[in-house]
C-alpha cells in the first residue's frame, strides 16, 4: 500500500506476545494515520471503564503518509491512549527523528496492551522485535538512558523513554526522545510506566512505497522552497517558540501568578533575545525540518544542558510562578525533561500550589518544609523532584494534577484551577480573548494550544467579541490543524511560516497515489474530532457541557494589573460561545454529535 | 535617506497589500506602525538587523527591518 509502512505490530506484554498485522487499507482511507489510527484503535479495542492504568488501556504510537519522506517537518507520531490524567481521550504529539526509523522499520503503528510482569523495553531493528530486560535502566532519568542505548546498540538508533515521572504514574508524565521532544500531554509517560515499559529502541533500514517518487520529489522541493523563502523562516529559526514571550506579555497572554494577570514586570528578562544571548549554544531541528526552532542551550549558573526552553516553559515556570530568571527557568525545563514530566502540567500544578501557599491553604507543613512563595526557585525546583518521585505529601498532592489536587485541598482553590477537562491550561492567559478561551474549552484532550491558536484572531476581530465568525475560526481550526499530524507532519511550516498549505496536498497525492484536497482532509479531521467527543462521552458518566467549562478565573477575576487589566469575558458569553459551538458542530445542547452529523461523518455505523 | 520596513504578509492588508512601510531615520517603529494605520499589537516581533527589538527602537539610517505577526501560536 503506497505511502504506508504496511504494518502494525502489537506487543502483548502481558504473555510477551509480538504479532504484526497488516495495515487496513479502509483505515488509511478513513482515518490516514496519526491520531486518527490512535482515536479508531482506542474506541474499538480499548473497553468502556478500562483503568487508564491497568491492563486493559492500550498506548498507540501511530504515524502517517508524511512521516520519513522527503516532506519538511516529516518527522511525527501521536502517542493515543486513555488519560490518567483526565479519564478521557489524549494524544500526544512527538517529533525528533524516532518516526522516521518508525517508518523505516515498516511500521506505521505500535500499540502497547497489557502489563509487562517486569521492567522490560522494546527493541527494533527491522523484523527483529523484542522485549528485553530493563532493570538496568529502570530508575534512571531519560538523558542517561539514551545516552546508555545509543553507546550500546549506535547513534542510528531513536530512543523514546520515560523517566521517574513515568515509572512513578506521574498522572502528567511524559515520553522523552532526542534530548528535548517529548510526547508531552495527557499522562501518556504514566500509562508507558504502568505497562512496565522504559523505553522504544527503534532502528530501520526499508524503503516506504511511494506512487510517485518524481512527482514526491517536486513537491517537496516546491515546499522547501516555499519555507526557505517565508518571512519568517530566519527570525523563528534564530529565537524559536520564545520569539514571542515579549508580544504575549504586551497583549496580556502570559500567564502570571497562577493566570491571576497576562502581564508580568520581570518579562523582559525572560525574553527571545535574552534567551538568544545567555543561553544558546546551536539550533537543533527534528527529521526534515527547514526551519529548526529547538535550541541546545547551556545554563552556567548550574552547570548544565538542556534543549530549550521553549515558550510555554518560559511562560509557565517563569511568569506564572513570578520567575523572572531565564536560567532559573531553563533547570526547570531540564529537570521535567529529565524525570520525564510535561512540564506544561508541572508549571501550572506548580502555580497552583503556589497560590495556595500565598492565601494560607496549603502551609509549610504540607509543603514538606518548602516555602512556595512567587519566585522562590529553590521551592520550585525541589518540587518538581517531589512531583516526579512522588515524594512526600506535597509530591503526591502535585503528582494527580491540578483538578485532583484542588478537589483534595478545597478551600475555594477549584476556582483557580487552571485546567479545562482536567488537562493543565497552556501558557497563554485567556481573560480577553474569547477565540482562545473558546479553543481551550472545546479541545479534544483539554485545555490545549495545539488544536486551535487564536490570540492574533481574537485582536483582529475584537478581543470580548462574542460571534459565529469566531466560533467558525476554532472549529476551522479544530478540523483542519491536527490533520498534519494525521498526516504524519509538524505542523510549525504552516502554522509559524505561513506558507501555502495547498503545497501539501501534490505531495500526499504522490505519496499514496490518487487526488486529494485539504476540504477532504476537513471532513476527516472532523470525523476523528467527533470521534474523540463520542470518546469522552462514553468514558465519562454525565459528560456534558460541563465539561467544557474553563476555570472560573477567566470569567471572574479580571486582571488587576497588565495589558488586560479590568477586562474578563462575561459568564453569559462563555456560555453564548458554547451554544454557538454546539450549533456549528451539529452538537445537541449537552454538546453530543447528533445522529445527523454522525451520519454525514460517516460515524453512525462505527460507533453503533 | 529612508529605512525600509518588510511587513509579514499577515499586516499587508493594512496598508493595500503593499510589502514594505518606509520611514526617515530618527523614528520609532512603534510611530511608525501608528502612522500607517497598522495596529500595534499585531506585530509580534521587530527584527533590526537580525536581532530581535522593542517597538520603541529608534530606526537608524542603513537598518534592515522586519515586522513579523503571529499567525498560528505552536
Amino acid at each position: 500500500m503506497n505511502g504506508y509502512g504496511g504494518s502494525i505490530l502489537r506487543v502483548n506484554l502481558t504473555e510477551g506476545r509480538i504479532t504484526r498485522t497488516p495495515t487496513s487499507p479502509g483505515l488509511a482511507r478513513d482515518y490516514i494515520g496519526g491520531r486518527g489510527f490512535g482515536i479508531y484503535t482506542l474506541y474499538h479495542e480499548v473497553p468502556k471503564g478500562a483503568d487508564p492504568l491497568g491492563p486493559e488501556n492500550k498506548l498507540i504510537i501511530s504515524t502517517g503518509p508524511f512521516a520519513g519522506t522527503m516532506v519538511p517537518g516529516g518527522g511525527k507520531c501521536d502517542w493515543t491512549t486513555k488519560s490518567p490524567l483526565t479519564g478521557g481521550y489524549a494524544d500526544a504529539s512527538m517529533g525528533g527523528h524516532f518516526t522516521a526509523e518508525l517508518r523505516y522499520a515498516g511500521l506505521d503503528s505500535i500499540i502497547l496492551e497489557g502489563i509487562s510482569p517486569k521492567p522490560v523495553y522494546l527493541f527494533i531493528d527491522d523484523d527483529t522485535v523484542e522485549l528485553r530486560d530493563a532493570a538496568p535502566y529502570w530508575g534512571k532519568g531519560v538523558f542517561d538512558v539514551e545516552d546508555e542505548f545509543k553507546k550500546k546498540y549506535g547513534e542510528e538508533f531513536q530512543i523514546a523513554a520515560i523517566g521517574p515521572g513515568g515509572e512513578n504514574r506521574v498522572l502528567y508524565a511524559c515520553v522523552n526522545h532526542d534530548i528535548g521532544r517529548q510526547a508531552g500531554r495527557g499522562g501518556v509517560g504514566a500509562v508507558m510506566g504502568s505497562k512496565q515499559v522504559k523505553a522504544i529502541v527503534l532502528h530501520g533500514t526499508k524503503s516506504i512505497p511511494v506512487a510517485d517518487v518524481a512527482g514526491l520529489r517536486t513537491a517537496s522541493l516546491a515546499l522547501f522552497k516555499a519555507c526557505k523563502e517565508a518571512e519568517m523562516t530566519r527570525d523563528w529559526t534564530r529565537y524559536g517558540t520564545n520569539i514571542v514571550s515579549s508580544w504575549c506579555d504586551e497583549v496580556g497572554a502570559l500567564p502570571t501568578h497562577n493566570f491571576q494577570a497576562g502581564s508580568y514586570e520581570g518579562a523582559k528578562t525572560l525574553s527571545g533575545p535574552v534567551m538568544r544571548e545567555q543561553l544558546v549554544v546551536m539550533d537543533k531541528g527534528c527529521f526534515a525540518c527547514p526551519c529548526p526552532c529547538g535550541k541546545y542551550s547551556r545554563l552556567k549558573k548550574y552547570k548544565s544542558h538542556l534543549e530549550g526552553p521553549e515558550y510555554e516553559t518560559v511562560g509557565l515556570f517563569g511568569a506564572n510562578l513570578g520567575i523572572s530568571d531565564l536560567q532559573d527557568v531553563g533547570e526547570c525545563n531540564r529537570l521535567c525533561d529529565e524525570y520525564g514530566i510535561d512540564a506544561i502540567s508541572a508549571g501550572v500544578c506548580v502555580g497552583w500550589a503556589m497560590e495556595c501557599y500565598e492565601r494560607g491553604l496549603l502551609t509549610k507543613a504540607d509543603c514538606d518544609g518548602l516555602e512556595l512563595k512567587w519566585g522562590n526557585v529553590e521551592a520550585v525546583h525541589a518540587t518538581i523532584r517531589k512531583i516526579a518521585f512522588r515524594e512526600g505529601k506535597l509530591g503526591e498532592l502535585l503528582a494527580q494534577g491540578t483538578k485532583k489536587a484542588a478537589e483534595t485541598v478545597g478551600g475555594g482553590s477549584e476556582k483557580f484551577a487552571i485546567h479545562v477537562k482536567g488537562m493543565e491550561q497552556s501558557a497563554y492567559a485567556t481573560h480577553s480573548a474569547t477565540a482562545m478561551l473558546l479553543a481551550y474549552m472545546t479541545g479534544d484532550v483539554g485545555a490545549h494550544h495545539n488544536r486551535s491558536w487564536a490570540i492574533t484572531y481574537d485582536l483582529q476581530v475584537g478581543r470580548d467579541k462574542v460571534v459565529p465568525e469566531k466560533v467558525a475560526r476554532i472549529i476551522w481550526l479544530q478540523d483542519f490543524r491536527p490533520m498534519f499530524e494525521t498526516l504524519g507532519c509538524c505542523r510549525l511550516q504552516w502554522v509559524e511560516l505561513g506558507i501555502d498549505r495547498d503545497l501539501y496536498m501534490p505531495a500526499l497525492d504522490a505519496i499514496v497515489g490518487g487526488a486529494h484536497t485539504w476540504k477532504e482532509m476537513e471532513h476527516i479531521g472532523a470525523r476523528i474530532w467527533n470521534l474523540t467527543r463520542l470518546y469522552w462521552a462514553r468514558e465519562i458518566e454525565g459528560f456534558d457541557r460541563s465539561w467544557d467549562m474553563p476555570s472560573p478565573r477567566f470569567y471572574s477575576e479580571p486582571p488587576k494589573s497588565g495589558a488586560t487589566q479590568g477586562q474578563i469575558t462575561r459568564l453569559e458569553d462563555v456560555n453564548k460561545l458554547l451554544d454557538i459551538y454546539y450549533e456549528q458542530r451539529g452538537w445537541d445542547a449537552n454538546g453530543l454529535p447528533t445522529p445527523e452529523t454522525l451520519k454525514n461523518l460517516q460515524l453512525d455505523q462505527v460507533v453503533l | 535617506m529612508t529605512v525600509m520596513l518588510r511587513l509579514h504578509p499577515a499586516l499587508r492588508s493594512y496598508v493595500e497589500g503593499k510589502p514594505e512601510l518606509t520611514a526617515a531615520p530618527g523614528a520609532s517603529v512603534r510611530a511608525v506602525l501608528s502612522d500607517a494605520g497598522i495596529p500595534v499589537e499585531l506585530v509580534a516581533a521587530v527584527i533590526v538587523n537580525d536581532e530581535q527589538r522593542d517597538k520603541d527602537y529608534v530606526l537608524q539610517a542603513g537598518d534592515r527591518v522586519r515586522l513579523l505577526a503571529v499567525i498560528g501560536g505552536g
